[in-house]
């Protein structure tokens, strides 16, 4: 049920009507997990509290460094040090008071991932290096729940929607996982822009309309100001969802 | 024969803004070296130094998977082959 401040606070997206009181009331009732509370997931977070999604789990297993400042924007100076989940839920609590924002200061792993997401509408990714999306890509697929991965590289930055069972799964791709975990070059507006695009695609799954980047990857590259797609194809084979498995 | 290699934006850079580059061979890995002569700097990117694929790059011919046989799946002509990098950062 929205409330007389509900109806207030999104009055300007209500007026949508593919949304409207309806889908409203979905994106009340959902709950969504941001794994990761980097460039992507602060500003994932940041936009699913702005839009109403009721329940937002933030899960990241590190403290925030001043060198992350230049794109986690939910991180201040002053949390320099502190888990990075409860100083991002700080500032979303203060940003919309009437959702349920739960902060987890924990690794992901491959014995915890399912249970982490148990009960979620969907799962973003604001993860930073491949052998965390391949566990929670795995977990996704097994427990039914879409996975918005999105992932940046200096400018370049690449968004898909993953509906297990149905459209091509991050494995279909990449069949064996990438090992190397460097630093990587990135701007504060790259993981913004890629962010917003999975929140976008996050609105339009839980409030039930549109189109969504399912079966292609949408590439942005920044230093052209190009968007341009791939079609991707579901891999029989596939180790974590063919039905063919290898 | 006309095969069409169609590069991730990343490696547009490193080819002159190319998207599409057309090359000459009969299984991927032929028409792999034949980009890499060209654009020696692609190889550096996407190949270790043995010589295997990194396992950020995956090859996809018309769109399917090759793997496991990322360099050795035959081609032929108007195949387009597509070279896709996992981007990790976050």
């Amino acid at each position: 049920m929205l409330t007389k401040n509900d109806l207030a606070r999104y009055e300007r997206q209500i007026l949508y009507p593919d949304l409207g009181e309806k889908g409203q009331k979905r994106l009340k009732q959902s709950q969504v997990v941001v794994a990761g509370l980097g460039g992507l997931g602060c500003s994932a977070s940041l936009y699913l509290t702005c839009a109403g999604v009721g329940h937002v789990t933030l899960i990241d297993c590190d403290r925030v460094e001043l060198s992350n400042l230049n794109r986690q924007v939910l991180h201040y100076e002053e949390d320099i040090g502190e888990k990075k989940p409860f100083s991002a839920a700080q500032k979303l609590a203060k940003l919309n008071s009437s959702i349920e924002v739960i902060p987890v200061f924990k690794k992901i792993t491959a014995q915890n991932a399912s249970k982490i997401i148990k009960g979620a509408n969907l799962v973003i990714d604001g993860m930073d290096n491949f052998k965390t999306r391949f566990i929670v890509n795995k977990a996704c697929v097994a427990e039914g729940i879409p996975f918005i991965h999105g992932g940046v590289h200096g400018l370049f930055g690449e968004v898909t929607t993953i509906l297990p069972g149905r459209t091509p799964c991050l494995a279909c791709i990449f069949p064996e996982v990438p090992q190397r975990k460097v630093s990587l070059p990135v701007f504060g507006v790259t993981p913004a822009l890629i962010a917003i695009l999975q929140v976008t695609e996050a609105i339009k799954l839980l409030a039930g309309f549109g189109s969504l980047l399912t079966e292609k990857m949408l590439y942005f590259n920044g230093d052209t100001m190009d968007f341009t797609f791939r079609n991707l194809v579901k891999n029989q084979n596939c180790r974590v969802c063919g039905t063919k498995k290898v | 024969m006309s095969i069409k290699v169609r590069l991730h934006p990343i490696l547009q850079n490193l080819a002159g803004g190319q998207e599409l580059v057309e090359v000459i061979g009969h299984t991927t890995g032929e028409c792999l070296e034949d980009l890499e002569i060209r654009f020696p700097v692609i190889k550096q990117l996407i190949r270790d130094k043995r010589g295997q694929l990194r396992r950020y790059c995956e090859i996809l011919v018309n769109s399917k998977s090759t793997y496991p046989k990322e360099l050795t799946t035959p081609v032929k002509d108007g195949d387009q082959i597509d070279i896709m990098i996992f981007v990790a950062g976050g």
